[in-house]
């Protein structure tokens, strides 16, 4: 049976516990159901000019986002996710423009009949969501010096050899 | 025509987010890249990027990827979403 794959790219916000439900809702196939949430930290540790990294506060995480490629990356992502475990439905959804501290930016569910399916789906469409959708990150702040800082957030390696486990 | 699309701290540092550009005499990725870089010097710099991603038509490719009339072309800095 193919697998149920629904992804969302938007600027509302969404309630997990809703999406919670529609993974369930008349679902009495799939004994798991795996869920991710991130959400916007309160800080960020940026790497001062003396080297050594320190904690900046961060008011406004904004979000830039790629239209039509979004969404076509997600959803090929979330088709590998499918041809490589027998999961029962996929649901993605990813958040731009600009995000408060606590927001959720990113939601990955997944359901199959027993767990290690859901488990692992989950974790592969993060891994590859960090390293192949096309959002970017830019934080916005308050400096030790009082002024409004922002930076683009850059790209980690472990997130980049977070792919080769799979 | 060839749409090129830039992203992010990319287009931060060009000041510009979309150009078009004709598609005569460019084969390839790396080919427009060389071209948009003589654009002035910000151009020069920005492009000369080694970490610069690229898609054609929503999709992710390397420099060396044909490209040809009609083409959408996106470059961009490593993705930090999720």
């Amino acid at each position: 049976m193919a697998v149920d794959i629904s992804i969302s790219v938007q600027a509302e916000g969404f309630d997990p516990g809703a999406e919670y439900n529609r993974l369930r809702s008349d679902n009495y196939s799939d004994g798991a159901t795996a869920m991710f949430v991130g959400n916007v930290r309160d800080f960020y540790v940026a790497d001062s000019e003396e080297g050594a990294a320190q904690k900046k506060s961060v008011s406004v995480l904004e979000l830039e986002h790629y239209p039509g490629m979004a969404e076509s990356a997600l959803a090929g992502i979330a088709r590998e996710a499918a041809e490589r475990w027998p999961l029962g439905r996929i649901r993605v959804i990813h958040r731009f423009g600009p995000l408060a501290a606590g927001d959720e930016i990113v939601f990955v569910g997944t359901t199959s009949a027993h767990r290690q399916a859901s488990l692992d789906a989950c974790a592969f469409i993060m891994d590859f969501l960090k390293s192949r959708a096309p959002f970017w990150k830019k934080e916005v702040g308050v400096g030790d010096d009082g002024k409004t800082q922002s930076s683009w957030v850059e790209a980690r390696s472990s997130d980049e050899s977070a792919l080769k486990k799979w | 025509m060839i749409k090129v699309l830039f992203f992010a701290s990319l287009r931060e540092q060009l000041g510009c987010d979309a150009v078009d550009v004709a598609a005569d005499q460019l084969g390839s990725v790396a080919e427009l890249r060389s071209s948009l870089a003589t654009k002035g010097e910000a151009w020069h710099v920005a492009l000369s990027n080694e970490q610069l991603q690229v898609a054609v038509n929503q999709e992710l490719c390397d420099m060396q990827a044909a490209i040809s009339d009609g083409d959408e072309v996106a470059f961009f800095p490593p993705v930090t979403g999720g």
